[in-house]
């Protein structure tokens, strides 16, 4: 089971590796601008030795004019068509050798008109004009609403049906991975409404679900049309989605694997996190790549204090990190964020479900403790030494004395009746149990012919208590103790309550018979000890020392 | 007889008391009955002392530590517990009988008896003896032991390792307990008999018993042909 996250990351970076580059089908040269309007800049030939190589600003939507330079190196085979793709800032008309081939909104006159057109276009490059060879890009540009965003764009060039199909791949397998995240976003949010308690399956839910929307948000502008003016609200809101992952996961690793100063040193990372967010303004690639860092770094060393504190898959996480950080190395950006988010995200759902296993695993135990209990609780009237002597006693008072064999068997019955009420209850009225012990009492004269007498003060018989433990103290004291010189054991009872702490005390006056070792535990305390765990977890404690009278034991519940 | 009982249940142990006195009749001489370990203990060092009573969970103790010292006298010793699972461990102790609680009259009598008519337990393995040594209480393995020699009230016990072991228990009362592997050849002597290799027949009708370590045991002229009809 423990390979099954390695094969997954084994799996993605083959897939990944798997991309491969095709040749280069053309070439691009230096980019130039010009402020101004003239039909003739379209041309194939024209001096554009003259125009600038970068314009910091155009104001007020005025037009101008690029010129890209642009080789085929291989001219497009029988019945293909090569079409091109270009994202600038603006609206534009676009021009290829000198002829139209496409018009983006309305350049020039973006003031008056409503926003239109879109950022991602792809246009045909007529065929006869994409011969091996030099061709012109001309475009005619105004930028409106970015006036100081002036010509930062990528051009493409490719076989239609080629940029068709790696579109569609693309867009489908990062689909499926958003998906991925989305069902396991919702199915441990499900997970965390059942059990309020669990706080890490909530966060890794947000986790899965931000990456989702990350995803869903950068790899939908293939089909989503968004016009330029409204392009930094899509980076604004990738941005956030990356704000808070970067934040919750670390976070989220600082809950597993805990460490001295863990508050301040969240709130140092958040206010980090968030200025990085905050200033800079437009440099959103700038923030993508500090947020991840900082993101990798924080996580790291939380990670391995871990790791060094030897925190059960600590190890694990460490490997996927370091590993995410490999393929950074390796890949580069872009890709390392989705790889590494998804390995990530694996190394949570490792630790979440080793939680998930130690949850159970206790779960269990306290089930199989709890049935434990009820077993040695019913094993009380049945176990040999206490039924073969009973048996014995009452066939010796049925043959000898048949009148008092009678209430022998009268005070046997009522035991074995209180018995059965209590025995899968895990806690009882105290005047139930304090009923048991006296029958008790009546039953163990019967066989020792000896006076027992039993005394209580200051006893509230509402309060609960687990079932049996008096009982057992009162056995252990009946078999450890030898009758005074009356041929009398008496037992007290003494319950004393204040705001925080409940206490029984239990005396037995009587010769002490010889000294209980200590070193070697009874099965009966260890039955009051696992009692009083199941019903008050490490809120409780237990005294049993001797006394001048005989023997003392205080069970004190702490509220 | 001289007997012990030795029960923490007052009820019980005057039933056991009851009857015993009923069974015996004029066979017994004195019944005590104590019912811790300690009281029991000083009881235990009477050389006239000829079966004991024995309750294996005495005020919460377990039974073994008190059954290898009583084992280990020279009396028999006759288990009446209410945990029936202890019987086969306390059998392979050299106990004489286990009596399991609840009893009656006719289980007690049985096991009495058999102290009586010096009946041999037979069915129950005896699988190992306690002796006394230097003041503590051992157990030998019987698988151990080759022969016992009988030396006045005591025994002697010849192991496997050439040692020499003393016991407190009558040759008689060995016998008893050993029966299901050992022969008694000779007055004094008792053999397990897979260890015998040999009879050979000497002059004058002297026979001897050679055992596998080579040695010679002498066999009585009595015991010889019954010897014969059940080994030979």
């Amino acid at each position: 089971m423990k390979s099954a996250p390695f094969f997954l990351l084994i799996s993605i970076l083959l897939l990944l590796s798997s991309c491969e580059q095709k040749p280069a089908i053309f070439k691009e040269h230096q980019t130039v601008f010009q402020i101004g309007d003239n039909p003739a800049w379209a041309k194939k030939i024209w001096n554009d030795s003259n125009w600038k190589r970068r314009i910091n600003l155009i104001p007020e939507g005025e037009i101008f004019w690029s010129r890209t330079r642009i080789d085929i190196l291989k001219a497009p085979e029988d019945f293909q068509s090569y079409v091109l793709q270009i994202d600038p800032y603006g609206e534009y008309e676009i021009f290829w050798d000198g002829v139209l081939i496409g018009k983006n909104g309305n350049p020039g006159k973006e003031a008056e008109l409503p926003p239109e057109g879109e950022l991602w276009v792809t246009y045909q490059i007529p065929t006869h004009l994409s011969a091996e060879g030099t061709h012109m890009l001309a475009l005619r540009l105004s930028n409106y609403y970015f006036p100081d965003h002036v010509g930062y764009y990528e051009i493409e060039i490719a076989d239609y049906e080629d940029l068709l199909t790696d579109l569609l791949v693309k867009t489908s397998y990062m689909h499926v991975f958003a998906g991925a995240f989305l069902i396991a976003s919702i199915y441990f949010l499900f997970l965390f409404l059942n059990n309020r308690k669990e706080y890490p399956t909530l966060i890794f839910s947000a986790c899965c679900f931000l990456i989702c929307g990350l995803v869903l948000t950068v790899f939908s502008k293939d089909y989503v049309p968004i016009h330029y003016s409204v392009h930094v609200i899509r980076l604004q809101i990738i941005n956030s989605f990356l704000l808070g992952i970067s934040f919750l996961i670390p976070y989220y690793f600082s809950m597993q694997f805990p460490y001295p100063r863990r508050g301040l040193s969240l709130i140092i990372y958040a206010v980090v996190l968030i200025s990085i967010w905050l200033v800079n303004g437009h440099a959103f690639d700038y923030k993508t790549v500090s947020m991840t860092l900082s993101m990798w770094c924080f996580s790291f060393a939380v990670v391995a204090h871990g790791a060094y504190k030897k925190i059960r898959g600590a190890r694990l996480v460490l490997a996927t990190l370091l590993l995410s950080m490999a393929v950074f190395l390796a890949s580069g950006f872009v890709v390392s964020l989705y790889t590494g988010l998804g390995l990530i995200l694996l190394g949570m759902l490792y630790l979440l479900t080793l939680n998930m296993k130690a949850q159970r695993l206790a779960y269990e135990r306290s089930l199989v403790r709890s049935t434990r209990l009820r077993l040695e609780l019913l094993k009380k009237n049945i176990q040999p030494h206490f039924l073969m002597n009973t048996l014995t006693s009452l066939i010796d008072w049925v043959e000898e004395t048949p009148k008092k064999g009678v209430l022998f068997i009268e005070a046997l019955a009522k035991e074995f009746d209180l018995f059965n009420q209590i025995e899968d209850q895990t806690l009882i009225p105290v005047a139930r149990e304090i009923e048991l012990c006296r029958t008790h009492l009546e039953i163990m004269g019967y066989r020792k012919e000896m006076q027992y007498t039993w005394e209580e003060v200051g006893i509230d018989p509402e309060q609960k208590i687990p079932p049996g433990i008096l009982h057992t103290l009162l056995e252990n004291g009946i078999t450890h103790s030898l009758p005074q010189e009356d041929n009398n054991v008496r037992f007290k009872l003494i319950y004393v309550s204040d705001s925080n702490c409940k206490s029984y005390t239990f005396l037995t006056f009587a010769k002490e018979l010889k000294k209980r070792s200590d070193n070697k535990e009874g099965t009966g305390l260890k039955y009051i000890k696992a009692r009083l765990t199941e019903s008050y977890q490490s809120n409780w404690e237990l005294i049993s020392e001797p006394a001048d009278h005989g023997w003392k034991s205080v069970i004190k519940i702490y509220s | 007889m001289n007997i012990l009982i030795v029960e923490d249940e007052s009820r019980i142990a005057k039933r056991v008391e009851r009857m015993t006195r009923d069974i015996l009749g004029d066979n017994l001489t004195s019944l005590t009955h104590v019912d811790t370990l300690d009281k029991a203990s000083t009881f235990i060092e009477s050389p006239s002392l000829d079966l004991v009573l024995l309750d294996l969970n005495l005020n919460g103790d377990n039974g073994f530590d008190l059954l290898t010292t009583a084992v280990s006298g020279s009396f028999h010793t006759i288990v009446i517990s209410a945990n029936k699972d202890q019987a086969i461990a306390a059998f392979e102790y050299g106990v004489l009988d286990f009596v399991p609680k609840p009893f009656n009259r006719d289980r007690l009598e049985q096991a009495l008896n058999r102290t009586l008519t010096k009946d041999k337990t037979g069915a129950n393995e005896v699988k190992l003896l306690a002796i006394k040594k230097r003041g503590k209480v051992q157990l030998v393995p019987i698988e151990n032991l080759l022969y016992v020699k009988g030396a006045g009230v005591y025994t002697e016990l010849f192991l496997t390792d050439g040692t020499k072991e003393l016991h407190d228990k009558s040759l008689e009362k060995l016998e008893q307990l050993l029966s299901h592997s050992f022969e008694r050849i000779h007055k004094s002597y008792l053999v397990k008999m897979s260890v015998v290799k040999e009879i050979i027949v000497k002059s004058g009708s002297k026979y001897m018993a050679e055992l596998k370590n080579g040695e010679l045991i002498p066999i009585g002229r009595t015991k010889y042909k019954d010897i014969k009809a059940k080994w030979l």
